[in-house]
Protein backbone atom coordinates (compact mmCIF):
# COMPACT_ATOMS: atom_id res chain seq x y z
CA UNK A 1 0.00 0.00 0.00
CA UNK A 2 2.80 2.42 0.90
CA UNK A 3 4.47 2.28 -2.50
CA UNK A 4 1.18 2.73 -4.35
CA UNK A 5 0.07 5.55 -2.04
CA UNK A 6 3.35 7.38 -2.61
CA UNK A 7 3.19 6.76 -6.36
CA UNK A 8 -0.24 8.41 -6.66
CA UNK A 9 0.72 11.27 -4.33
CA UNK A 10 4.03 11.85 -6.13
CA UNK A 11 2.30 11.79 -9.50
CA UNK A 12 -0.26 14.39 -8.39
CA UNK A 13 2.43 16.62 -6.86
CA UNK A 14 4.72 16.45 -9.90
CA UNK A 15 1.85 17.18 -12.22
CA UNK A 16 0.62 20.11 -10.14
CA UNK A 17 4.06 21.62 -9.64
CA UNK A 18 4.54 21.40 -13.41
CA UNK A 19 1.17 22.86 -14.44
CA UNK A 20 0.23 24.85 -11.31
CA UNK A 21 -3.40 24.68 -12.41
CA UNK A 22 -4.83 24.13 -8.94
CA UNK A 23 -2.35 26.11 -6.87
CA UNK A 24 -2.52 29.25 -8.99
CA UNK A 25 -6.31 29.32 -9.11
CA UNK A 26 -6.62 28.60 -5.38
CA UNK A 27 -3.95 31.15 -4.49
CA UNK A 28 -5.46 33.90 -6.62
CA UNK A 29 -8.91 33.21 -5.21
CA UNK A 30 -7.71 33.36 -1.60
CA UNK A 31 -5.73 36.54 -2.13
CA UNK A 32 -8.57 38.26 -3.95
CA UNK A 33 -11.03 37.21 -1.25
CA UNK A 34 -8.78 38.57 1.49
CA UNK A 35 -8.31 41.87 -0.33
CA UNK A 36 -12.05 42.18 -0.87
CA UNK A 37 -12.73 41.38 2.79
CA UNK A 38 -10.12 43.93 3.79
CA UNK A 39 -11.82 46.71 1.87
CA UNK A 40 -15.37 45.53 2.58
CA UNK A 41 -14.94 45.34 6.35
CA UNK A 42 -11.96 47.54 7.00
CA UNK A 43 -12.91 50.88 5.55
CA UNK A 44 -12.98 52.31 9.05
CA UNK A 45 -9.44 51.94 10.38
CA UNK A 46 -10.76 51.82 13.92
CA UNK A 47 -13.00 48.82 13.25
CA UNK A 48 -12.19 45.75 15.31
CA UNK A 49 -12.30 42.87 12.86
CA UNK A 50 -10.90 40.21 15.12
CA UNK A 51 -14.33 38.75 15.88
CA UNK A 52 -14.79 38.11 12.14
CA UNK A 53 -11.39 36.56 11.53
CA UNK A 54 -12.40 32.90 11.83
CA UNK A 55 -15.37 33.29 9.51
CA UNK A 56 -13.44 35.19 6.87
CA UNK A 57 -10.58 32.74 6.92
CA UNK A 58 -12.55 29.51 6.73
CA UNK A 59 -15.17 30.67 4.23
CA UNK A 60 -12.27 31.66 2.00
CA UNK A 61 -10.50 28.31 2.44
CA UNK A 62 -13.65 26.25 1.88
CA UNK A 63 -14.43 28.00 -1.41
CA UNK A 64 -10.78 27.83 -2.46
CA UNK A 65 -10.62 24.10 -1.85
CA UNK A 66 -13.66 23.62 -4.09
CA UNK A 67 -11.61 24.98 -6.98
CA UNK A 68 -8.90 22.43 -6.28
CA UNK A 69 -11.15 19.44 -5.71
CA UNK A 70 -12.73 19.62 -9.14
CA UNK A 71 -9.36 19.96 -10.81
CA UNK A 72 -7.84 17.07 -8.88
CA UNK A 73 -10.14 14.60 -10.61
CA UNK A 74 -10.45 16.39 -13.93
CA UNK A 75 -6.88 15.30 -14.75
CA UNK A 76 -7.81 11.67 -14.06
CA UNK A 77 -10.64 11.90 -16.57
CA UNK A 78 -8.30 13.27 -19.26
CA UNK A 79 -7.14 10.54 -21.65
CA UNK A 80 -9.06 8.00 -19.51
CA UNK A 81 -6.28 8.00 -16.92
CA UNK A 82 -8.83 6.96 -14.31
CA UNK A 83 -9.30 3.70 -16.20
CA UNK A 84 -5.54 3.18 -16.13
CA UNK A 85 -5.54 3.78 -12.38
CA UNK A 86 -8.49 1.46 -11.76
CA UNK A 87 -6.88 -1.25 -13.86
CA UNK A 88 -4.02 -1.42 -11.40
CA UNK A 89 -4.12 -3.95 -8.54
CA UNK A 90 -4.55 -1.26 -5.93
CA UNK A 91 -7.00 -1.06 -3.07
CA UNK A 92 -9.50 1.72 -3.80
CA UNK A 93 -8.99 3.07 -0.28
CA UNK A 94 -5.33 3.65 -1.15
CA UNK A 95 -6.44 5.78 -4.10
CA UNK A 96 -8.72 7.75 -1.78
CA UNK A 97 -6.05 8.30 0.85
CA UNK A 98 -3.49 9.41 -1.75
CA UNK A 99 -5.89 11.79 -3.47
CA UNK A 100 -7.02 13.23 -0.11
CA UNK A 101 -3.39 13.61 0.96
CA UNK A 102 -2.64 15.46 -2.27
CA UNK A 103 -5.54 17.83 -1.72
CA UNK A 104 -4.37 18.34 1.87
CA UNK A 105 -0.86 19.23 0.74
CA UNK A 106 -2.18 21.75 -1.78
CA UNK A 107 -4.46 23.34 0.84
CA UNK A 108 -1.61 23.56 3.34
CA UNK A 109 0.61 25.23 0.74
CA UNK A 110 -2.09 27.83 0.10
CA UNK A 111 -2.56 28.35 3.82
CA UNK A 112 1.17 28.69 4.45
CA UNK A 113 1.21 31.61 2.06
CA UNK A 114 -2.14 33.20 2.83
CA UNK A 115 -2.32 33.03 6.63
CA UNK A 116 0.56 35.50 7.13
CA UNK A 117 -1.12 37.85 4.67
CA UNK A 118 -4.38 37.38 6.54
CA UNK A 119 -2.80 38.28 9.88
CA UNK A 120 -1.32 41.43 8.37
CA UNK A 121 -4.76 42.50 7.16
CA UNK A 122 -6.99 41.49 10.03
CA UNK A 123 -5.21 40.53 13.24
CA UNK A 124 -4.31 43.28 15.65
CA UNK A 125 -2.20 41.28 18.05
CA UNK A 126 0.44 38.72 17.34
CA UNK A 127 -0.94 35.19 17.04
CA UNK A 128 2.46 33.65 17.62
CA UNK A 129 1.78 32.67 21.27
CA UNK A 130 -1.13 30.51 20.05
CA UNK A 131 0.51 29.30 16.87
CA UNK A 132 0.59 25.66 17.97
CA UNK A 133 -3.13 25.62 18.66
CA UNK A 134 -3.88 27.43 15.44
CA UNK A 135 -1.86 24.90 13.45
CA UNK A 136 -3.76 22.11 15.19
CA UNK A 137 -7.08 23.71 14.20
CA UNK A 138 -5.81 24.09 10.64
CA UNK A 139 -4.72 20.45 10.41
CA UNK A 140 -7.91 18.99 11.89
CA UNK A 141 -10.23 21.20 9.86
CA UNK A 142 -8.18 20.65 6.68
CA UNK A 143 -8.32 16.91 7.20
CA UNK A 144 -12.11 17.00 7.45
CA UNK A 145 -12.42 19.29 4.44
CA UNK A 146 -10.12 17.14 2.30
CA UNK A 147 -11.61 13.83 3.44
CA UNK A 148 -15.18 14.83 2.72
CA UNK A 149 -14.20 16.85 -0.33
CA UNK A 150 -12.23 14.04 -1.94
CA UNK A 151 -15.04 11.55 -1.37
CA UNK A 152 -17.66 13.88 -2.85
CA UNK A 153 -15.40 14.98 -5.72
CA UNK A 154 -14.99 11.32 -6.63
CA UNK A 155 -18.73 10.76 -6.65
CA UNK A 156 -19.45 13.91 -8.64
CA UNK A 157 -16.70 13.45 -11.24
CA UNK A 158 -18.77 10.93 -13.18
CA UNK A 159 -21.72 13.27 -13.48
CA UNK A 160 -22.26 15.79 -16.23
CA UNK A 161 -22.86 18.68 -13.84
CA UNK A 162 -19.88 17.95 -11.59
CA UNK A 163 -18.84 21.61 -11.32
CA UNK A 164 -22.29 22.40 -9.94
CA UNK A 165 -22.96 19.20 -8.03
CA UNK A 166 -19.82 19.25 -5.88
CA UNK A 167 -20.50 22.59 -4.14
CA UNK A 168 -24.19 21.77 -3.76
CA UNK A 169 -23.36 18.55 -1.91
CA UNK A 170 -20.13 19.60 -0.25
CA UNK A 171 -21.07 22.94 1.28
CA UNK A 172 -24.02 21.79 3.43
CA UNK A 173 -22.07 18.78 4.69
CA UNK A 174 -18.99 20.80 5.59
CA UNK A 175 -20.97 23.27 7.72
CA UNK A 176 -20.18 21.46 11.03
CA UNK A 177 -16.45 21.72 10.30
CA UNK A 178 -16.86 25.32 9.25
CA UNK A 179 -18.63 26.18 12.52
CA UNK A 180 -16.09 24.41 14.72
CA UNK A 181 -13.06 25.73 12.82
CA UNK A 182 -14.45 29.26 12.72
CA UNK A 183 -15.21 29.44 16.42
CA UNK A 184 -11.88 27.86 17.34
CA UNK A 185 -9.95 30.24 15.09
CA UNK A 186 -11.84 33.27 16.35
CA UNK A 187 -11.22 32.18 19.92
CA UNK A 188 -7.51 31.90 19.25
CA UNK A 189 -7.22 35.22 17.46
CA UNK A 190 -9.73 37.34 19.35
CA UNK A 191 -10.12 36.07 22.85
CA UNK A 192 -6.94 34.23 23.56
CA UNK A 193 -7.12 30.51 23.83
CA UNK A 194 -9.68 29.25 26.34
CA UNK A 195 -8.26 25.77 26.49
CA UNK A 196 -11.41 24.01 27.70
CA UNK A 197 -13.66 25.42 24.97
CA UNK A 198 -10.99 24.92 22.36
CA UNK A 199 -10.50 21.30 23.30
CA UNK A 200 -14.21 20.67 22.75
CA UNK A 201 -14.01 22.16 19.25
CA UNK A 202 -10.83 20.28 18.47
CA UNK A 203 -12.50 17.08 19.67
CA UNK A 204 -15.44 17.74 17.40
CA UNK A 205 -13.15 18.30 14.43
CA UNK A 206 -11.27 15.08 15.19
CA UNK A 207 -14.55 13.16 15.47
CA UNK A 208 -15.75 14.58 12.15
CA UNK A 209 -12.47 13.54 10.50
CA UNK A 210 -12.80 10.04 11.91
CA UNK A 211 -16.43 9.66 10.79
CA UNK A 212 -15.69 10.65 7.21
CA UNK A 213 -12.50 8.62 7.04
CA UNK A 214 -14.52 5.57 8.07
CA UNK A 215 -17.32 6.52 5.67
CA UNK A 216 -14.83 6.84 2.82
CA UNK A 217 -13.22 3.53 3.76
CA UNK A 218 -16.57 1.82 3.52
CA UNK A 219 -17.91 3.50 0.41
CA UNK A 220 -14.99 4.44 -1.80
CA UNK A 221 -15.01 1.25 -3.83
CA UNK A 222 -18.59 2.08 -4.80
CA UNK A 223 -17.89 5.80 -5.18
CA UNK A 224 -15.06 5.40 -7.65
CA UNK A 225 -16.68 2.52 -9.53
CA UNK A 226 -19.23 2.72 -12.31
CA UNK B 1 -30.14 -14.98 -33.60
CA UNK B 2 -29.07 -16.35 -30.28
CA UNK B 3 -25.84 -17.67 -28.87
CA UNK B 4 -24.81 -19.28 -32.16
CA UNK B 5 -23.66 -22.57 -30.73
CA UNK B 6 -24.47 -24.19 -34.04
CA UNK B 7 -22.24 -21.74 -35.85
CA UNK B 8 -19.31 -22.15 -33.54
CA UNK B 9 -16.27 -23.82 -35.02
CA UNK B 10 -13.49 -23.50 -32.50
CA UNK B 11 -11.39 -26.11 -34.21
CA UNK B 12 -10.56 -24.04 -37.25
CA UNK B 13 -7.02 -23.00 -38.15
CA UNK B 14 -4.82 -21.04 -35.79
CA UNK B 15 -6.67 -22.06 -32.65
CA UNK B 16 -4.46 -23.19 -29.77
CA UNK B 17 -4.27 -26.95 -29.32
CA UNK B 18 -7.19 -28.78 -27.77
CA UNK B 19 -6.76 -29.18 -24.04
CA UNK B 20 -4.99 -25.84 -23.61
CA UNK B 21 -5.91 -24.20 -20.32
CA UNK B 22 -8.79 -21.74 -20.45
CA UNK B 23 -7.61 -18.19 -19.83
CA UNK B 24 -11.03 -16.56 -20.16
CA UNK B 25 -14.39 -18.10 -19.22
CA UNK B 26 -17.52 -16.03 -19.70
CA UNK B 27 -20.85 -17.61 -18.86
CA UNK B 28 -24.22 -15.88 -19.21
CA UNK B 29 -22.75 -12.39 -18.89
CA UNK B 30 -25.39 -9.70 -18.64
CA UNK B 31 -24.74 -6.00 -18.11
CA UNK B 32 -27.42 -3.45 -17.51
CA UNK B 33 -27.09 0.33 -17.32
CA UNK B 34 -30.29 1.64 -15.78
CA UNK B 35 -33.02 -0.03 -17.80
CA UNK B 36 -30.82 -0.65 -20.81
CA UNK B 37 -29.51 -4.17 -21.35
CA UNK B 38 -26.12 -3.74 -22.97
CA UNK B 39 -25.06 -7.39 -22.70
CA UNK B 40 -27.75 -10.05 -22.81
CA UNK B 41 -26.24 -13.38 -21.97
CA UNK B 42 -22.78 -13.50 -23.55
CA UNK B 43 -20.93 -16.81 -23.13
CA UNK B 44 -17.56 -17.84 -24.53
CA UNK B 45 -14.22 -19.28 -23.53
CA UNK B 46 -10.72 -18.57 -24.77
CA UNK B 47 -7.71 -20.82 -24.40
CA UNK B 48 -4.32 -19.59 -23.24
CA UNK B 49 -2.47 -18.14 -26.22
CA UNK B 50 -5.65 -17.55 -28.19
CA UNK B 51 -6.46 -14.34 -30.10
CA UNK B 52 -10.15 -13.52 -30.06
CA UNK B 53 -11.34 -10.72 -32.31
CA UNK B 54 -14.78 -9.21 -31.70
CA UNK B 55 -16.60 -7.42 -34.46
CA UNK B 56 -19.97 -5.75 -34.38
CA UNK B 57 -21.77 -2.49 -34.93
CA UNK B 58 -21.46 0.45 -32.55
CA UNK B 59 -23.39 -0.24 -29.37
CA UNK B 60 -23.20 -4.02 -29.78
CA UNK B 61 -21.55 -4.46 -26.38
CA UNK B 62 -17.96 -5.15 -27.48
CA UNK B 63 -16.27 -2.49 -25.36
CA UNK B 64 -18.53 -3.30 -22.41
CA UNK B 65 -17.41 -6.92 -22.62
CA UNK B 66 -13.76 -5.81 -22.60
CA UNK B 67 -14.36 -3.52 -19.63
CA UNK B 68 -15.94 -6.36 -17.68
CA UNK B 69 -12.95 -8.58 -18.47
CA UNK B 70 -10.67 -5.77 -17.24
CA UNK B 71 -12.70 -5.39 -13.98
CA UNK B 72 -13.59 -1.81 -14.92
CA UNK B 73 -17.26 -2.81 -14.94
CA UNK B 74 -18.94 -5.37 -12.72
CA UNK B 75 -21.21 -7.96 -14.37
CA UNK B 76 -24.91 -7.50 -13.59
CA UNK B 77 -25.39 -11.26 -13.93
CA UNK B 78 -23.36 -14.23 -15.02
CA UNK B 79 -19.88 -15.45 -14.31
CA UNK B 80 -16.62 -14.08 -15.72
CA UNK B 81 -13.25 -15.65 -14.94
CA UNK B 82 -9.94 -14.34 -16.22
CA UNK B 83 -6.66 -16.15 -15.56
CA UNK B 84 -8.57 -18.47 -13.24
CA UNK B 85 -10.07 -15.73 -11.06
CA UNK B 86 -13.59 -14.38 -10.82
CA UNK B 87 -13.64 -10.70 -11.83
CA UNK B 88 -16.21 -9.83 -9.17
CA UNK B 89 -15.08 -11.97 -6.25
CA UNK B 90 -11.34 -11.80 -6.76
CA UNK B 91 -10.47 -8.76 -8.89
CA UNK B 92 -6.88 -8.11 -7.74
CA UNK B 93 -5.29 -11.17 -9.42
CA UNK B 94 -7.32 -10.39 -12.54
CA UNK B 95 -5.93 -6.86 -12.59
CA UNK B 96 -2.41 -8.22 -12.25
CA UNK B 97 -3.06 -10.59 -15.15
CA UNK B 98 -4.65 -8.11 -17.54
CA UNK B 99 -3.32 -5.27 -19.68
CA UNK B 100 -5.59 -2.95 -21.63
CA UNK B 101 -4.72 -1.02 -24.76
CA UNK B 102 -7.49 1.35 -25.70
CA UNK B 103 -7.82 4.02 -28.37
CA UNK B 104 -7.19 6.40 -25.48
CA UNK B 105 -3.66 5.94 -24.10
CA UNK B 106 -4.42 6.32 -20.34
CA UNK B 107 -1.26 8.39 -19.91
CA UNK B 108 -0.77 11.57 -17.91
CA UNK B 109 0.00 14.20 -20.51
CA UNK B 110 1.94 16.46 -18.13
CA UNK B 111 4.30 13.71 -17.01
CA UNK B 112 7.26 12.48 -19.03
CA UNK B 113 7.33 9.05 -20.65
CA UNK B 114 9.59 7.83 -17.87
CA UNK B 115 7.42 9.32 -15.11
CA UNK B 116 4.32 7.70 -16.57
CA UNK B 117 5.95 4.28 -16.71
CA UNK B 118 7.48 4.71 -13.24
CA UNK B 119 4.04 5.55 -11.88
CA UNK B 120 2.48 2.41 -13.35
CA UNK B 121 5.48 0.30 -12.35
CA UNK B 122 4.99 1.39 -8.76
CA UNK B 123 1.27 0.70 -8.97
CA UNK B 124 2.09 -2.86 -10.10
CA UNK B 125 4.93 -3.06 -7.55
CA UNK B 126 7.54 -4.10 -10.10
CA UNK B 127 10.88 -5.05 -8.57
CA UNK B 128 12.86 -4.38 -11.76
CA UNK B 129 11.27 -1.01 -12.46
CA UNK B 130 14.14 0.83 -14.13
CA UNK B 131 15.36 -2.13 -16.20
CA UNK B 132 11.83 -2.88 -17.41
CA UNK B 133 11.18 0.76 -18.33
CA UNK B 134 14.42 0.99 -20.28
CA UNK B 135 13.68 -2.28 -22.06
CA UNK B 136 10.17 -1.22 -23.04
CA UNK B 137 11.11 2.30 -24.14
CA UNK B 138 13.67 0.71 -26.44
CA UNK B 139 11.10 -1.76 -27.66
CA UNK B 140 8.56 0.94 -28.58
CA UNK B 141 11.32 3.13 -30.03
CA UNK B 142 10.79 5.97 -27.55
CA UNK B 143 14.05 5.84 -25.59
CA UNK B 144 15.10 9.16 -27.13
CA UNK B 145 11.91 10.81 -25.79
CA UNK B 146 12.21 9.35 -22.29
CA UNK B 147 12.40 12.71 -20.52
CA UNK B 148 9.83 14.54 -22.67
CA UNK B 149 6.32 15.20 -21.41
CA UNK B 150 3.72 13.11 -23.17
CA UNK B 151 1.75 16.20 -24.21
CA UNK B 152 4.45 16.83 -26.84
CA UNK B 153 4.06 13.34 -28.37
CA UNK B 154 2.19 12.57 -31.58
CA UNK B 155 -0.81 10.24 -31.39
CA UNK B 156 1.26 7.38 -32.72
CA UNK B 157 3.97 7.95 -30.12
CA UNK B 158 1.39 8.11 -27.34
CA UNK B 159 -0.10 4.86 -28.55
CA UNK B 160 3.33 3.20 -28.56
CA UNK B 161 3.90 4.41 -25.02
CA UNK B 162 0.43 3.10 -24.15
CA UNK B 163 1.54 -0.32 -25.37
CA UNK B 164 4.57 -0.11 -23.09
CA UNK B 165 2.27 0.86 -20.22
CA UNK B 166 -0.08 -2.03 -20.94
CA UNK B 167 2.62 -4.72 -21.05
CA UNK B 168 4.84 -3.19 -18.34
CA UNK B 169 3.70 -5.65 -15.67
CA UNK B 170 3.96 -8.66 -18.00
CA UNK B 171 0.24 -9.41 -18.16
CA UNK B 172 -0.97 -12.81 -19.36
CA UNK B 173 -4.02 -11.36 -21.08
CA UNK B 174 -4.01 -8.31 -23.33
CA UNK B 175 -7.28 -6.56 -24.09
CA UNK B 176 -7.21 -4.34 -27.16
CA UNK B 177 -10.02 -1.84 -27.71
CA UNK B 178 -9.72 -0.53 -31.24
CA UNK B 179 -5.97 -0.11 -30.87
CA UNK B 180 -5.49 0.97 -34.49
CA UNK B 181 -8.03 3.78 -34.24
CA UNK B 182 -6.68 7.09 -35.49
CA UNK B 183 -3.14 5.85 -36.11
CA UNK B 184 -1.15 6.81 -39.19
CA UNK B 185 0.17 3.95 -41.38
CA UNK B 186 3.65 4.08 -39.80
CA UNK B 187 2.19 3.85 -36.30
CA UNK B 188 -0.02 0.95 -37.41
CA UNK B 189 3.09 -0.87 -38.68
CA UNK B 190 4.88 -0.32 -35.36
CA UNK B 191 1.85 -1.46 -33.38
CA UNK B 192 1.46 -4.58 -35.50
CA UNK B 193 5.17 -5.32 -35.19
CA UNK B 194 4.93 -5.08 -31.42
CA UNK B 195 1.83 -7.25 -31.30
CA UNK B 196 3.70 -9.81 -33.42
CA UNK B 197 6.67 -9.76 -31.05
CA UNK B 198 4.58 -10.38 -27.95
CA UNK B 199 2.06 -12.68 -29.63
CA UNK B 200 3.54 -15.85 -28.17
CA UNK B 201 3.54 -14.55 -24.61
CA UNK B 202 -0.07 -13.43 -24.31
CA UNK B 203 -3.73 -14.22 -24.75
CA UNK B 204 -5.53 -11.49 -26.67
CA UNK B 205 -9.05 -10.18 -26.94
CA UNK B 206 -9.37 -7.42 -29.52
CA UNK B 207 -12.33 -5.24 -30.43
CA UNK B 208 -11.95 -3.66 -33.83
CA UNK B 209 -13.75 -2.28 -36.86
CA UNK B 210 -10.65 -3.04 -38.91
CA UNK B 211 -11.82 -6.23 -40.63
CA UNK B 212 -8.63 -7.10 -42.54
CA UNK B 213 -6.51 -6.67 -39.44
CA UNK B 214 -8.90 -8.68 -37.31
CA UNK B 215 -9.11 -11.57 -39.76
CA UNK B 216 -5.31 -11.60 -40.05
CA UNK B 217 -4.63 -11.74 -36.31
CA UNK B 218 -7.48 -13.87 -34.99
CA UNK B 219 -7.47 -17.47 -33.89
CA UNK B 220 -11.10 -16.95 -33.06
CA UNK B 221 -13.72 -14.62 -34.52
CA UNK B 222 -16.92 -13.33 -33.02
CA UNK B 223 -19.68 -10.95 -34.03
CA UNK B 224 -21.73 -9.22 -31.37
CA UNK B 225 -24.97 -7.43 -32.03
CA UNK B 226 -27.55 -6.14 -29.61
CA UNK B 227 -25.62 -7.43 -26.63
CA UNK B 228 -25.46 -11.04 -27.89
CA UNK B 229 -23.01 -13.19 -29.78
CA UNK B 230 -24.64 -13.72 -33.13
CA UNK B 231 -21.78 -15.58 -34.84
CA UNK B 232 -18.62 -17.28 -33.66
CA UNK B 233 -15.97 -19.08 -35.68
CA UNK B 234 -12.37 -20.17 -35.71
CA UNK B 235 -9.75 -18.46 -37.86
CA UNK B 236 -9.34 -18.92 -41.57
CA UNK B 237 -12.35 -16.98 -42.82
CA UNK B 238 -11.86 -15.09 -46.07
CA UNK B 239 -12.87 -11.45 -46.27
CA UNK B 240 -15.68 -12.04 -48.77
CA UNK B 241 -17.11 -14.84 -46.67
CA UNK B 242 -16.91 -12.72 -43.54
CA UNK B 243 -18.71 -9.84 -45.24
CA UNK B 244 -21.51 -12.20 -46.23
CA UNK B 245 -21.74 -13.58 -42.70
CA UNK B 246 -21.79 -10.08 -41.28
CA UNK B 247 -24.61 -9.02 -43.56
CA UNK B 248 -26.52 -12.16 -42.68
CA UNK B 249 -26.23 -11.87 -38.91
CA UNK B 250 -26.17 -8.19 -38.08
CA UNK B 251 -29.48 -6.43 -38.12
CA UNK B 252 -30.20 -4.09 -40.96
CA UNK B 253 -29.06 -0.53 -40.39
CA UNK B 254 -26.17 -1.47 -38.14
CA UNK B 255 -22.84 -0.17 -39.31
CA UNK B 256 -19.56 -1.97 -38.80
Amino acid sequence: MGRQFLAILRKDLIRELRTREMLVSMFLFVMLALVIFHYAFGVDDEADLTSLTGGMLWVTFVFAVLLGLNRSFAQEKDEQCLDGLLLCPVDRVTIFLAKAAGNLVFLLIIQAVSVPVFTLFFVERSYLPDLGLFILVLLLADLGICTLGTLLATISMNTRARDLLLPIVFLPLIVPVLIAATSATTAIFAEGADLGALLGRLGFLAAFDAVFLVAAYGTYDFAIGE
Amino acid sequence: MDGSASETNPGAGGVPPAGAALEIEVDGLRKTFGRRDVLRGVSFTLERGGFLVMFGPNGAGKTTTLRVLATLLAPSKGSVRVAGHDVREDPMPVRRAVGLISHSPMLYLDLTAQENLRFYADMYRLDDREERITELLDRVELAHRRYDVVRTFSKGMRQRLAIARAILHRPRVLLLDEPHSGLDPRAVDILDGLLGEIREEHTFVMVTHHIEKGLELATRLMILDGGKIVWEHGAGVARDAFDAVYREHVQEGSVL
